[in-house]
């Protein structure tokens, strides 16, 4: 399936096309658009304006998706309270690796393209994933 | 960037969640329905979203790129919001020089309340005003690394 987003990826894009690809389609083919104009007719859209998959009442674009396609893995929950902070920043959620993750994925966007981004983000959530997935099993901070 | 906009007076809560928003990200207020940032890709983005949810609410939105027709005018709205950021700046300074004559548990705690306080005032802070490195060094000042040395 093809999917669209507003060129430029930050980290709501970038977390939602990871999300996209290892729970609802591994084989997404990824569009990066200037204007909600020149999304391809097949695509669907998501974080753009005015689309179903963005943003809606305080929840960020990665949030909605988690609700839309009913994903209800707390691993993917904590992973969306930092992508909440890092998006939103208004402190709605306690995630302290929220600045981080934004200032990489700011300084990443200044050395490469939207598709360099996701390549290099995919297994940094992947990572994450992992370290809280281990994180739920032990009921602490995995060592 | 210029962000217009109209809500309905009543409900009253989308309204307050959206100056609340505004405010946050340090927006200089134009006029009635009216605000102003500089523009950038964060900036933007955010308007943008307000925008929608205006929308939402029932209202009227419209994000703008804007040019200021003499230089005069785009100095006066960098030095308002400047000026907006120093007075923040300053009552972190208040309260970090308070804390200084605190017990050593109390001043890490102030400690902790003021960096945030701090990084929150950074992220709308497009116009840095030099009060910004003196309530950052007081802040510092009050881990105990700092604190030994200067009482020393």
């Amino acid at each position: 399936m093809k999917w669209a987003t507003r060129e430029h990826i930050h980290i709501d894009r970038a977390a939602c096309a990871w999300l996209i690809r290892r729970c609802i389609d591994p084989d997404a083919a990824f569009v990066f658009v200037t204007d909600p104009a020149d999304v391809p007719p097949d695509a669907t859209p998501f974080d753009m304006r005015g689309v179903d998959l963005g943003h809606h009442g305080d929840d960020c674009s990665f949030e909605t998706i988690l609700r839309r396609h009913d994903l209800t893995d707390p691993v993917l929950w904590r992973i969306a309270e930092i992508i909440h902070e890092a998006d939103l920043d208004d402190e709605r959620y306690d995630a302290p690796e929220a600045p981080g993750l934004d200032a990489i994925l700011r300084g990443l966007s200044m050395i490469g393209d939207d598709q360099h981004t996701l390549t290099i983000t995919k297994p940094i959530f992947d990572g994450l994933y992992e370290y809280y997935h281990r994180a739920q099993m032990l009921g602490r901070e995995p060592a | 960037m210029l962000l217009s906009y109209r809500m309905p007076r009543e409900p009253s809560t989308p309204r307050i969640t959206v100056w609340r928003k505004l405010k946050r990200l340090g927006v200089a207020q134009l006029g009635d329905g009216l605000v102003a940032l500089p523009a950038d890709a964060r900036t933007r983005e955010h308007l943008d979203w307000i925008a929608d949810e205006i929308l939402a609410a029932g209202g009227t939105a419209g994000v703008w790129l804007a040019q200021p027709t003499s230089l005069a005018q785009e100095r006066r709205l960098a030095q308002t919001m400047a000026a907006a950021r120093a007075a923040e700046y300053r009552a972190v300074l208040t309260e970090a020089e308070q804390a200084r004559s605190l017990g050593e548990a109390e001043r890490r705690r102030a400690l902790r309340t003021l960096r945030a306080e701090l990084r929150r005032i950074h992220r709308r802070d497009y116009f840095p005003p030099p009060e910004r490195d003196t309530a950052q060094a007081a802040v510092d000042a009050l881990h105990p690394d700092h604190h030994t040395e200067e009482t020393a």
